[in-house]
């Protein structure tokens, strides 16, 4: 079905209408809002944020390793850098990025829903982000944490800095998260558009849906485990520490049980993004549809298996140690049958190669190197010699930013145009997406390298003969940041002074584009009633109709 | 939708305006609550855990810690939490039948059967402060002196604790439905909310329900 | 052709309370739950003061998730919910029994002196009961 802009707008409603950008312009009006998509747009502009904020502090702590010895900070303010950088990047920025940003943004558009299932939930996860991440910051001018983003025990519970405020944070973002999860999972089952069955969902859906079951089932237990810490250091309750019996693998396995799905929830969404943006830049509809549906659901699943690889060396028993390496191995087959599919995706079809498909590219080469790292790293035999060394810092780069943060780009440069009506500079976006992948590479590669010749991670000082490898990291970090500020800044002027876009500029077929870009705030005058194939690109007339009710 | 709204009789800002019907915002509260539950389940997943392990490593400590707890209190609270389970699930039932009067009251009797827990719970807190049987640091109990029993009462107080907090949630929520029930919003076309309330109470039976063999009872 | 609910959906996939049904809703069952619940309650009470010592927590187990059963399927209406809530609730508690299980194992099958100390397989215990020395008043 050819979509016009008539078409768009009739589905939208009358012309007359304001955007829900202008649909009320108090501030009030956003603080109160309903809208799923005024809550989005907050959340972007809230972990772009706090995006910047981390990468800070991994600059500074960056800038400190030029030297191997003592330099710029002291041993206790380099501890606190990279433990502020983790807890912020992974809390603050990741774990909400696209599923609150963009998921809340594009959830309802894409099932034919006029908001997500509860909007006033919806709302207060937002303020519940908020109030998690002020007490973060609040903990963070006070000094902050000094454990590492992993609070392991006994430490954790016994040292002087300011974790008890950074741990209440910690279990507040966790109730936002999982208020969002649970929120996405019944939109999806009870607000999907008449004809939209759960074979028709577009491929971004099933991953956020995929992302909101680990929410809701790993997340309170992430709850629980900083709580009984909070505790520990409050009353002394020993439930970790050894002197009075306790057992701090039982910690790290609480707070790996939530950790590693949480790395699922992180890559997940991303990969959905992949998924919608590899089909509307290669004009051609996903190959193996099911295939990466299903894998979604298999490593949200699967991901819960695995968690003891963090805990090769921890002390934990043989059995076990064994028992998560071979279940480590089946997480990896997941993300191969998608790799595979997306390639098999852009085969053959037209490729149009925008600032998206620069980070779809940059997507799948890190996805592949730090997926097959992760698999080496999940070999028991070989972690012995990587863990607690650069080698997993840089696989876990490549996954996180590498991965999700190409992922994040490519969903901000898709659907800018959709939430903001405005066109961004087609040239910059490509000279940027060139400085953050060069600049990714110059930064990990040499991790990846002083991690097998053996450097400690989180360490403050290091051998003399490792500095070339740190300095050459150290300028990659400033290529990369460099990076993201040009987006920053022409996305910031295009918001402003830029161009208004058509309605749907990438003749993408996926559901959100049949509104108005921006929409209004009620989505759809109509419902609509979809019967229509997802990323369907068929150049002759396909079956399905797309009708308003 | 309104109209379904109006034709059903429904108090004004119940069916909200992003559902297609009824029937369809039924389901998505009842499915959001039980996934609220399924988190609340995995929270005390955490304890439950870290009660495994210990008892494991100190099955004579914990046994006999669990000896020296007041037995008659705990299964005292136990009838008292399974009774305050039926009286909500009848408020529910009288409210579907039109009999708001008995719904309330069912919802008063419930909340005074949870105060009736935390008070038992403070009297047995009480009793554990008073001979030292207490968490971590603190411990300094006469009677079991055995490596593992502050181990016991760390976990026991944790256990109790956030149970403890979980039961006064459970008021919260049990006033604001009997607030609603006294307001006239429930009944035989929709009583959706109480039911809601209904189920959080259920599963702080739940809990309690594991929780009372597993402490009381080793 | 069944009738359908409001919904649209037929009258059978909808949850009984949006049926509209004219049957009378009976309390019965609520009360004989408790009944139930009561029993097994006793039961429970006094199995275990026996300490049946192997046998007592797998006993126990039993008739607590007896129990929750009961309060589930009747209390909180899982009998008549629709098969997602069913696999919400239970989905969850396999994730519990996952949870358990790993870390249960982990310490049931380790090297034996990597246990703490005072454990009944492990070495001698290392600092005394309750307070530890330097907490120790003057």
């Amino acid at each position: 079905m050819r979509l016009s802009e008539a078409d768009s707008h009739a589905l939208a409603g009358a012309s007359a209408v304001p955007t829900y950008l202008h649909d009320g312009t108090t501030v009030m009006s956003w603080l109160n809002t309903r809208d799923h998509k005024r809550v989005g747009v907050m959340f972007l502009v809230s972990v772009i944020l706090f995006f910047f904020l981390g990468g800070i502090f991994a600059l500074l702590l960056r800038f400190k390793l030029l030297q191997p010895g003592p330099f710029f900070v002291d041993a206790l303010g380099y501890n606190r850098l990279f433990t502020l950088h983790g807890i912020v990047m992974i809390f603050l920025f990741l774990i909400p990025s696209i599923p609150s940003a963009f998921g809340n943004f594009v959830l309802p558009l894409m099932l034919g829903a006029r908001d997500v299932a509860f909007p006033r939930l919806n709302l207060a996860s937002f303020y519940l982000y908020l109030a998690g991440a002020i007490l973060a910051i609040w903990a963070m001018v006070q000094g902050g944490a000094d454990t590492g983003w992993t609070f392991y025990t006994p430490y954790s519970s016994t040292t002087a800095t300011q974790v008890f405020p950074v741990l209440l944070g910690v279990f507040i973002l966790g109730f936002s998260s999982i208020l969002t999860g649970l929120n996405f999972i019944v939109t999806v089952h009870t607000l999907r558009a008449p004809g939209l069955n759960w074979m028709r969902l577009p491929l971004f859906v099933w991953s956020i849906y995929a992302t909101s079951v680990i929410q809701v089932l790993a997340t309170p237990v992430l709850g629980i485990t900083v709580l009984v810490v909070a505790v520990e250091r409050v009353g002394g309750f020993g439930l970790f520490d050894p002197a009075r019996g306790g057992d701090p693998v039982l910690f790290q396995h609480m707070f790996w049980f939530y950790s590693h799905p949480a790395v699922y929830i992180m890559v997940l969404p991303g990969m959905g993004v992949i998924s919608e943006t590899v089909s509307a830049f290669s004009r051609k509809n996903p190959f193996g549809y099911k295939a990466i549906a299903m894998s979604s659901l298999g490593i949200a699943f699967v991901g819960f298996f695995t968690w003891g690889h963090h805990m090769f060396v921890a002390g934990q028993s043989t059995f076990n140690a064994g028992a998560f390496g071979i279940l480590s191995m089946f997480v990896g087959v997941f993300t191969a049958i998608k790799v595979f599919n997306w390639v098999g995706t852009m085969y053959r079809g037209a490729i149009s190669f925008r600032t998206p498909f620069a980070y779809i590219c940059g997507f799948l080469y890190f996805i592949v190197f730090g997926g097959m790292t992760g698999v080496a790293l999940a070999t028991t035999s070989l972690d012995i010699h990587w863990h607690d060394t650069y080698f997993v810092v840089a696989h876990f780069h490549f996954i996180m930013v590498g991965a999700s943060v190409m992922a994040f780009l490519a969903a901000l440069h898709y659907w800018f145009p959709k939430m903001f009506g405005k066109t961004y500079p087609e040239g910059w976006g490509l000279v940027a997406a060139s400085l953050i992948i060069l600049g990714f590479n110059a930064t990990f590669i040499p991790q990846f390298l002083l991690g097998n010749f053996g450097m400690p991670r989180r360490y403050y000082q290091y051998p003399e003969h490792f500095q070339a490898l740190n300095v050459a990291s150290t300028a990659g970090a400033t290529l990369l940041g460099f990076g993201f500020l040009i987006i920053l800044i022409y996305l910031a002027i295009a918001l402003k002074w830029g161009s208004r876009s058509e309605t749907n500029p990438w003749r993408s077929k996926g559901f959100e584009w049949l509104t108005a870009s921006p929409p209004p705030t009620h989505n759809f005058d109509e419902t609509p009633t979809i019967t229509q194939m997802p990323h369907d690109y068929r150049t002759h007339e396909p079956g399905g109709v797309i009708r308003v009710a | 939708m309104s109209h379904e709204a109006d034709a059903l009789g429904l108090p004004p800002g119940i069916l909200a305006h992003h559902f297609s019907s009824l029937a369809r915002q039924n389901e998505a509260m009842r499915l959001g609550m039980w996934l609220f539950l399924a988190t609340e389940v995995l929270l005390f997943a955490g304890l439950f855990t870290g009660y495994s392990v210990y008892r494991f490593q100190f099955p004579e400590a914990f046994a006999e810690c669990s000896r020296h707890l007041e037995l008659t209190l705990g299964t005292v609270n136990t009838l008292v939490l399974i009774t305050s389970s039926l009286t909500v699930a009848l408020a529910i039932h009288y409210a579907r039948t039109d009999r708001r009067r008995a719904a309330a009251i069912c919802l008063v009797i419930t909340l005074l059967f949870a105060l009736s827990f935390l008070g038992i719970k403070a009297v047995e807190y009480a009793a554990h402060f008073h001979e030292r049987s207490l968490p971590g640091k603190y411990y300094a109990y006469e009677a079991v002196k055995i490596p593992g029993a502050a181990m016991f009462f760390s976990v026991y107080f944790l256990m109790t604790g956030l149970h403890g907090l979980h039961v006064i949630a459970g008021m919260s929520v049990l006033s604001w439905i009997l607030r609603r029930t006294l307001q006239g919003r429930y009944s035989s076309r929709y009583y959706t909310g109480l039911e809601l309330g209904g189920l959080y109470w259920h599963l702080v039976d739940l809990i309690w329900i594991f929780l009372y063999p597993l402490l009381y009872l080793i | 052709m069944s009738e359908s609910g409001p919904s649209g959906r037929p009258t059978q996939a909808l949850h009984p309370d949006d049926r509209h049904d004219q049957h009378a809703h009976s309390a019965l069952p609520y009360f004989a739950v408790w009944i139930a619940l009561l029993f097994f309650t006793a039961l429970t009470y006094l199995t275990g003061k026996q300490h049946l010592g192997t046998w007592a927590l797998a006993i126990a187990l039993i008739i607590a998730c007896t129990k929750s059963t009961l309060v589930a399927l009747i209390f909180m209406h899982l009998k008549d919910s629709s098969g997602t809530t069913r696999l919400v609730f239970v989905t969850s508690l396999i994730f519990v029994g996952l949870l358990l299980f790993f870390t249960v194992s982990d310490v049931a099958t380790r090297f034996r002196p990597a246990t703490p100390a005072g454990a009944p397989f492990g070495t001698e215990r290392s600092q005394p009961e309750g307070l530890l020395e330097h907490e120790l008043p003057e």
